[in-house]
Order: structure tokens, then sequence, then C-alpha cells
């Protein structure tokens, strides 16, 4: 299986750009004052989901 | 549309750049991806009164407060007192951080340069390999800005440098996750910046209280990433100010995130293109502070493109000279304050506590190696050796 996907809870984020300075596959963009991560390029090593100072960022759920 | 520079980026190196080059004679557009400059902020909002020498900032709005030094707590609550002259570069002034990004950007727009807001830069433009502007879009619009030179103000998370091929990915060894509160309804009456230390209190960072007036403060915690775990910064701010007496009533009238570069300097220029600010991871790795250097950097690199201009020449080697420039006034500064960085993470919660209880009376005011170390040696004789490290960065 594959592993989940780091996920941004939009309406959490407050736009520090923290978790794209330090994403290593450059996944994740600023899109209107929000961070949103590529599925594609993510490679889930949980580096932005620890390094979030709000929690605003989580695995994504698994489709049922 | 045809500039002699474009600038990603409004903040201070943003707005400083492009003021110091459009002063020079260049045709200067900033982009800025946001709706208003300034907004949101993303800073504690300290700043060295050594801002006032650039007299880039017209009256007083943007000061909320002006501090008298600043206070470093150790973990067991053992303060050390700095006065305003030996408090280090990030204490002076508490700022309006949105208003004082506006009035360097208004001060830059009088020198004549012009900005697009809501217009977030896409890629670099390139013909025949060369750097020729910025890819944009404004709204639904795709944008072409032509170019001579490329100015990459655009912070922490900056892309600009990576579509040049400058690496800027930071490790999380290397950034400060931050948040802050703006709180109201506290008791918190004095003219300092206060500093707290301590591994329960911020693991590879410290919390701060930065009064803004009577009863208002911003009161934040900086962690390393590389410590900090989801949510991490938040629940130990809102430990920190439930236990504190002074700030527990408080409540908050804004809540910010942050994220502060705390690695060493990249690369700032590569061909004609340009980066100032966090962009260039400009930070002081100990305090966090930026705004100071940004400023500098800022002038600097604006003075460099400015002649650039006049001479029409776009090579690295011509813009050299911002790079020369700014390493030589803070360049060395900010490798040292990394090495010290370094040795302070390593630091026990006790060796701290000892030493604050050794400076807690010392004058900083009549310095000197001799009298801190005999200061040091007197009350903890082990702290010597704790800090041969520090002793030999002294000497070196």
């Amino acid at each position: 299986m594959e592993k989940p996907k780091a996920f941004v809870r939009k309406e959490k984020c407050l736009a520090c750009g923290g978790c794209i300075s330090v994403c290593p596959q450059d996944a994740i963009l600023m899109v209107i004052s929000k961070a949103l991560v590529n599925k594609e390029q993510c490679n889930s090593c949980s580096i932005c989901v620890k390094t979030c100072p709000i929690g605003a960022i989580s695995w994504e759920e698994e489709p049922l | 549309m045809k500039y002699d520079v474009v600038v990603v980026g409004s903040g201070p190196a943003g707005s400083v750049t492009a003021r110091f080059a459009a002063e020079a004679g260049a045709k200067v557009l900033i982009v800025e991806r946001r709706a208003e400059v300034g907004v949101p902020v993303l800073c504690g909002e300290g700043i060295s009164q050594k801002v006032d020498n650039f007299k880039i900032l017209e009256g007083k709005r943007w000061i909320a407060t002006k501090m008298e030094g600043a206070r470093i707590f150790s973990p067991n609550g053992t303060h050390i007192t700095l006065s305003a002259e030996f408090a280090g570069s990030e204490t002076g002034y508490v700022v309006y951080r949105d208003i004082f990004d506006q009035e360097l950007a208004r001060g830059a727009i009088k020198k004549g340069v012009e900005i697009m807001l809501n217009t977030c830069a896409l890629d670099l433009l390139k013909k025949d390999g060369q750097i020729k502007g910025i890819k944009a879009q404004h709204f639904n619009e795709k944008l072409e800005i032509e170019a001579d030179v490329v100015v990459g103000a655009d912070g922490v998370e900056s892309r600009v440098g990576k579509w040049a091929g400058i690496q800027t990915t930071l490790k999380p060894h290397d950034l400060e996750t931050c948040v802050q509160y703006t709180l109201t309804n506290i008791e918190w009456d004095s003219p300092y910046c206060d500093f707290f230390l301590g591994k329960h209190v911020a693991p590879g960072g410290y919390v701060w209280v930065f009064p803004k007036g009577k009863d208002v403060a911003n009161v934040g915690i900086g962690i390393l990433a590389s410590l900090s775990e989801s949510g991490l910064a938040v629940k130990l701010l809102d430990k920190f100010i439930a236990t504190h007496p002074e700030l527990k009533k408080g409540e908050p009238l804004r809540v910010i995130t942050g994220a502060d570069p705390v690695g060493e300097p990249v690369e700032s220029i590569r061909d004609n293109l340009i980066l100032v600010g966090d962009a260039a991871r400009q930070v002081d790795p100990i305090t966090g502070g930026g705004l100071m250097n940004s400023i500098e950097a800022g002038k600097y690199a604006g003075e460099t493109i400015g002649k650039a201009v006049k001479t029409q020449r776009f090579d690295s080697q011509t813009l050299s000279e911002y790079e020369t420039h700014w390493k030589k006034a803070f360049g060395k500064k900010l490798h040292r304050n990394y090495v010290v960085k370094e040795i302070m993470l390593d630091m026990e919660d006790k060796t701290l506590d000892m030493l604050a209880d050794s400076l807690k009376d010392y004058k900083f005011e009549e310095f000197s190696t001799m009298s801190i170390i005999k200061a040091l040696v007197t009350k903890h004789p082990s702290l010597l050796v704790k800090l041969t490290p520090l002793m030999k960065l002294a000497r070196s």
C-alpha cells in the first residue's frame, strides 16, 4: 500500500511558509495564502507535519 | 513589460533593494503575491535602533514601543539584564510590522518604484539559457516581465533562488518554527524585551515577551523544527502563558505563525539574479532576528544594481560587489553566531542556570573578556570547562 501523503488543513493554515522552506521534495506551494501539498511530489517524509507550529498539517485520510 | 529590475516580494528586503536601485536611476517593479503589503505579519516585531541610521522611515507611526534593553531568563528563572547599548542588534523598537513594511514600500514608491499586488511569480523567464526576467500570474492573467536583474526577496520559503539553481531548502535543524499571540489584558509593565530559555520552555529556541504598549505584548515562541512535533510550538506557548500569572488572564488580539531560517547564508548571486533578506538566509542564527540585516543588505543590493544599470553590465562579477559588501558588514557575525548557536544547543539547562547565576549582577556596560571570565570563575568554576568552545571562538 502507498504511504499516506501530507495534507494541509486550509482552515488552520496561517501561511508562515515554514513547511515550504523545509520540504526536501519542493512539494508544497503557497496558493492564495494557504500551503498546498502536491501529492505527486510528496514522499511522506513527515518533516512538514512535525514542523507546523500549530498542527495544521496531518496525513491525508485514506479513501473509504 | 520591460524593467531594469524586477523584485519578487515587498517585505523590507525587497522594498529597500527597490528603493536604492530606483534612487540610482533604475526602473524598478516589485511583484507581491499578497493583496496588502505587510499583511499577514509573520514576525516578533523587534528591531534595533540602528534602523534610524538608514533614514528610510518617516514619522513614528510604525513604532509601538521603544525598549530599554533585554532580559534573558535561564530555565530556573534567573535573569541577566542587557541594557540597550549592549542588548545586541535585535532590540530597540517593537514595531507594527504591517505599518513598518508599508512605510518602507511607500518610501520606495516615492523614489519611482512601481508595485503590483496579487501577482505571484511562477518561474524565471529565460532565453538561450539566460535569465531575462520572470513569469508571473495576476489573477487569471499570465504575464512575462522582462528585466535585466531579478531580485528574490521572497522570504523564508524562497523559490526564486531555486529556479536559478541555488539550493535554499532548509534542514529542520536550521529552522525555528514560531507562533505568537498579541495579548491584551495582561499585567506586564516592563521596558525590556524578555527572552526565556530552557528545554521544557522552548526546545532549541526561546519564548519572547515584547511589550507593545501598556497592557499589550507580543508573546511568542520559536522552537527548532528538528525538535518539533506537530503543533508542539503552540502547545508550549499556551503552557508558558498559563503558568505565568501576569499573562494568564490575557486575551489574544492576534495569532500568527512564523518561520525563521537559522542556518548559514546561501549564495546570494547567480548570474544576473540576486537574493536578499530571509531568502538569502541573512538572519542571526542566535536571535533569529533578520530585519536589520535585510535592510542593510537591501541597501547594498540596490546600490550595486543601480551601478549595474548605469554601466549596463549585469554579469555576476559586477553584481558581486553586493555580496562582498554585505559579507563585510555582517557575514562574519552570522558565521560566528551560527557556531555559537550550535554550542548553545548542546548546553544543558543546568549550565544555562549557572551562566545566568554568574552573570546576573555583571555590568555588561563595562564588558571585557577578562572581567566576564572572572565573573564566571568566581561563582561556578566548572563553567569554564563547559564554555571552552566559546572561549576558543572568542580568541579566533
